[in-house]
């Protein structure tokens, strides 16, 4: 991975690790660092007693042992990387979430080299997941409920994995930081607040011809990409007639704008609030519903991909990364 | 970052064997208060363990380790000795282990284990116990790693795997590190005075009853090694202290003489003896060596009476390369000497002068006296015996006039207060006489059995010469060893001569190769001291300590580096040479007429390049028929490389 060479000697490599574009990372020499603890501390001052007793009574199998437990030590740290080499993390796409509930970031933890791992912990804001045994090619999912502080898009913290195998007097840790991003939409307003205004957003409106809508069947279409498959009509298909998409209208279907002029609350987080609820509000009445911000207007439309749009564009409304 | 977990049964378990394993060997040399004390503990442990009951509170734990700490301090002082240091250790091994709960306070106290499991070596560092330190070690790393890895699921076939490949890769660290470390010369504070006690030996002072009590002990007091041929086992005579000053009861050893001048011998080469010795920590002065040692090792002080004097008390087992001549050298006796070597203490017996009288009545010289006295011990009622009758103030002449029963010391002490008293110039000698040699590892294993004195006497025109009374009463003593095996205190004195019956011919031999092996530990490993280190190490060129501090970083800096990129090489994923060799035919392609696309797979690439260049279709698909079966059928990749090969543009 190209880095710069402050990124390099940075020391925030070795808690928040360095950023990958990747999907998956598997650990190796350049992601595992090895530093004692405090228990390793502890028994270097033992190990220096020892020592010390050895030397004070010239005492041979003292040095034996006090060497021998040192370099056991030392050649424990092998084995502590060993425990993580090779152990592949996938960060997993996150589904988008409101802002206020709770979001799962996603990883799955993957033994690649045929081996036991022994006592991981992964560890990401402050929660614990302990992973006792992880089987030779065991594929062991992580979900961590996070809980983005506002909207836009929101970065996972960084995950780290890391064991005291095998000796527990030094930790071996890997930070991974994965480009996943979770999309955090406005918070919706409560429905009760929300009703009122919407009859306000509809005077806007304007009545139109039939326009396609989930109520009455109006007759087939050729099925074109992007039609739901529920409307497909399997049955000619089966005949071989081809694929059809089966056609439904609504005479009542209204098309509305949900404007960002229109909104009481005065402040612009609060506006945002309003239209990601007059547009769920829109989705699940079937209307057809345009929005209009202050840099952007989406045509009116419905469906899912609609409404995600939409929400999408008011989640990242007036941020840098606008897209 | 600790996990908190319940305690696995299997690691507590093991615990407690470790623990009671490492009480064990302390038995006999520690207080055995504190044995039953830190044994109680174990088992109050393994009580709460298995029953799950009288699970001891802080309220009470806290006390308790007061008491007993106050215990050690109240019996043995405020001394950071062994023993002191040993008990304390294991009372606290055995506090840890009741308190024990949670991951951390297993770290305690298996790191207290790994300290208490070096406190039997400072009593006593023979093999069996070194093979034992190592067995405990195991698994003690065993406890490391179950304990490390949180996990029940663990096997016993895992942890030994571990522990044995981590012990395995530790052992070459560990010798660079025995090897290379400085050794320091001297304790770094005050040794303990604990660390002398109860060392056999011969001492600085000789009263004459005092050497019996070393034959019956088994310790061996020193092994030499001839280079070439041993001189006869009576001639053996390894000299140690010398002493000149009697007060009538007891004769001092005197430390102080001058030093000797390197003699440039003109004595004949073929009683030249060249032999290293390794002595065992005996917690004195002086060394060992046959008659008259011609040059002294580094740090070693040759006097004008023949001593090896060391600076300081050797404290540990240390070997010593000597030369010796068994033909003494004819010498000048100044004044000084002389007047030292008649004295006499004012109160002696006038019984000795009439005696000594009597020896030289007939005598025409002093060697005619000498062994007029000789034949008199030889003659008259005298007795070897280890269990003489006790002597009153005046032992000299209550030996020679009344109970005429002795050891060596008897006779030795007695016999150098006559020739003194008949105006012969002596001295007495302490040392050992003979030894057992051992065939398999060719050395002479003296033991502390093998203690004896002697006198020497001045002759004009011959020097210092040694006599021997002992072997006037009891000449087997000088030819043979004592069996110490036979030997019972009161009974009939026992020598080793050859055994007689087939079993213990063998028995024997089994015993030669324990002590064969034994002494190669010793000379090898107990001995490897700062001296030896010195010696070892210049031979490579390494001096001084800067040197060794500086190789013992490059040395195990390089060991680790080597695992290191080892485990670099296994972690970098292989690439399958069929995937190699087809890419990199791909870039030769590439050069020529154009280069792969990332997303290109075989197929579509080698119809581009065909429709360039229409006559290298048929090999092409040769070769992307044969890539895909050795990529996905398994196919060796061979006639894949063969065919790459064989390729023309």
């Amino acid at each position: 991975m190209p880095q710069t060479l402050a990124e390099q000697f940075s020391l925030k490599r070795f808690n928040q690790g360095s950023p990958s574009q990747k999907a998956s990372v598997v650990l190796n020499l350049r992601r595992v660092y090895i530093l004692p603890n405090r228990a390793g501390l502890t028994l270097a001052a033992v190990i220096v007693f020892m020592l010390v007793a050895s030397i004070n009574y010239s005492n041979s199998m003292g040095f034996v042992f006090t060497f021998l437990l040192a370099s056991a030590t030392q050649v424990s740290t092998f084995f502590s990387f060993r425990n993580l080499s090779g152990i592949e993390v996938h960060g997993l796409k996150c589904a988008p979430c409101f802002l206020g509930q709770q979001a799962h970031a996603s990883f799955v933890i993957r033994e690649t080299e045929g081996r036991d791992r022994w006592g991981i912990v992964a560890t990401i804001d402050n929660q614990l997941l302990s992973i006792p045994h992880l089987k030779p090619h065991q594929s062991y999912p992580i979900n961590v409920p996070v809980l983005p502080p506002q909207r836009g898009w929101y970065s996972p913290n960084t995950l780290t994995l890391s064991s005291l195998f095998p000796f527990a007097v030094f930790r071996a840790w890997s930070p991974l930081l994965f480009a996943q991003k979770i999309l955090v939409y406005p918070r919706p307003l409560s429905f009760k607040q929300a009703l009122p205004s919407l009859p306000a957003a509809l005077a806007n409106s304007s009545i139109s011809s039939p326009s396609p809508g989930a109520d009455d069947f109006s007759g087939f279409k050729t099925y074109q990409p992007g039609d739901p498959y529920r409307q497909i009509n399997w049955k000619a298909w089966a005949a071989e007639k081809g694929l059809l998409s089966k056609q439904f209208s609504s005479q009542q279907s209204a098309q509305v704008w949900l404007d960002w002029n229109a909104c009481s609350s005065p402040s612009t987080e609060a506006k945002l609030s309003e239209l990601c609820q007059w547009a769920l509000a829109a989705e699940k009445a079937q209307l057809r519903y345009g929005l209009r911000l202050p840099s952007k207007r989406i045509p009116p439309a419905n469906g899912d991909a609609h409404l995600q749009h939409c929400l999408q564009s008011l989640a990242l409304f007036n941020q840098a990364n606008d897209d | 970052m600790m996990i908190e977990g319940h305690l696995n049964n299997t690691l507590m378990r093991l615990l407690l064997i470790i623990a009671s394993l490492l009480v064990l060997p302390h038995i006999g040399t520690l207080n055995p208060l504190f044995i039953v004390i830190s044994l109680a503990l174990i088992a109050w442990c393994g009580f709460v363990h298995f029953f799950n009951r009288f699970s001891p509170s802080a309220w009470l734990l806290l006390p308790l380790s007061l008491l007993l700490a106050f215990l050690v301090l109240k019996l043995h002082g405020m001394s950071l000795g062994r023993e002191a240091s040993s008990s304390f250790l294991l009372v606290l091994l055995g506090l840890k282990l009741l308190e024990c709960r949670r991951q951390r306070d297993v770290l305690a106290v298996i790191f207290v284990s790994f300290f208490v499991l070096i406190t039997p070596f400072l009593f006593e560092q023979t093999i069996a116990l070194a093979l034992y330190g190592l067995c405990l070690f195991f698994l003690l790393l065993c406890a490391l790693i179950i304990n490390a890895s949180g996990s029940a699921s663990i096997r016993p076939v895992d942890v030994t795997r571990f522990a044995t490949q981590i012990g395995l890769l530790a052992f070459p660290l560990m010798l660079i590190g025995f090897l290379l470390f400085p050794r320091m010369i001297g304790p770094l504070w005050a040794m303990p005075k604990d660390a002398s006690n109860a060392v056999s030996g011969i001492s600085d002072s000789i009263n004459p009853g005092q050497i019996s009590h070393l034959a019956l002990s088994n310790e061996t007091a020193f092994r030499a090694r001839f280079n070439g041929a041993s001189p006869a086992f009576n001639e053996l005579y390894w000299r140690g202290p010398v002493f000149w000053q009697t007060d009538g009861q007891q004769w001092t050893v005197s430390l102080n003489s001058t030093r000797r001048e390197a003699a440039n011998d003109p004595s004949p080469v073929n009683t030249l003896y060249r032999y290293s010795l390794v002595l065992e920590a005996h917690h004195q002065r002086w060394l060992y060596s046959l008659d008259t040692p011609i040059t002294a090792p580094n740090q070693v002080r040759l006097t004008q009476d023949n001593q090896l004097l060391l600076k300081d008390k050797l404290r540990r087992t240390r070997s010593f390369d000597l030369l010796s001549n068994t033909q003494t050298a004819p010498e000048i006796l100044n004044d000084k000497d002389r007047l030292r070597a008649l004295a006499l203490p004012k109160n002696t017996d006038q019984r000795v002068y009439q005696l000594a009288a009597r020896w030289q009545a007939d005598a025409g010289s002093d060697i005619a006296v000498i062994n007029t006295g000789l034949a008199h011990f030889n003659q008259e009622d005298f007795y070897y015996t280890l269990t003489p009758p006790r002597l009153g103030v005046d032992p000299v002449a209550d030996f020679l006039f009344s109970t005429k029963r002795g050891f060596c010391g008897h006779y030795a002490t007695s016999f150098a207060v006559v020739l003194r008293a008949a105006n012969i110039p002596t001295r007495l000698v302490a040392g050992y006489q003979g030894g057992v040699y051992n065939a398999v590892g060719q050395f002479w294993e003296v033991r502390q059995a093998d203690a004896h004195v002697w006198v020497e006497a001045w002759l004009a025109g011959r020097g210092w010469v040694r006599f021997d009374p002992t072997a006037a009463i009891a000449p087997n003593r000088i030819e043979h060893s004592i069996d110490f095996s036979n030997q019972r205190l009161g009974g009939e004195v026992r020598f080793l001569i050859e055994p007689s019956d087939g079993f213990s011919n063998w028995a024997q031999q089994l015993t030669s190769l324990m002590q064969a092996v034994d002494y190669y530990w010793e000379s090898g490993v107990l001995a490897y001291g700062p001296e030896v280190q010195h010696d070892f190490l210049s031979s490579f060129g390494i001096d001084g300590w800067e040197q060794m501090v500086l190789w013992l970083a490059l040395l195990s800096g390089g060991l680790i580096l080597i695992v290191t990129l080892f485990l670099y090489r296994l972690s970098v994923r292989k690439e399958d040479p069929s995937q190699a060799a087809y890419l990199a035919f791909c870039k030769k392609l590439g050069r020529r007429f154009t280069y792969k696309k990332p997303a290109e797979t075989s197929l579509h690439y080698f119809t581009r390049i065909a429709a360039i260049k229409p006559d290298l279709e048929p090999d092409l698909q040769q070769i992307r028929q044969q890539y895909l079966l050795s990529r996905y059928a398994k196919n060796d990749a061979r006639k894949l490389l063969t065919l790459i090969r064989a390729f023309r543009f």
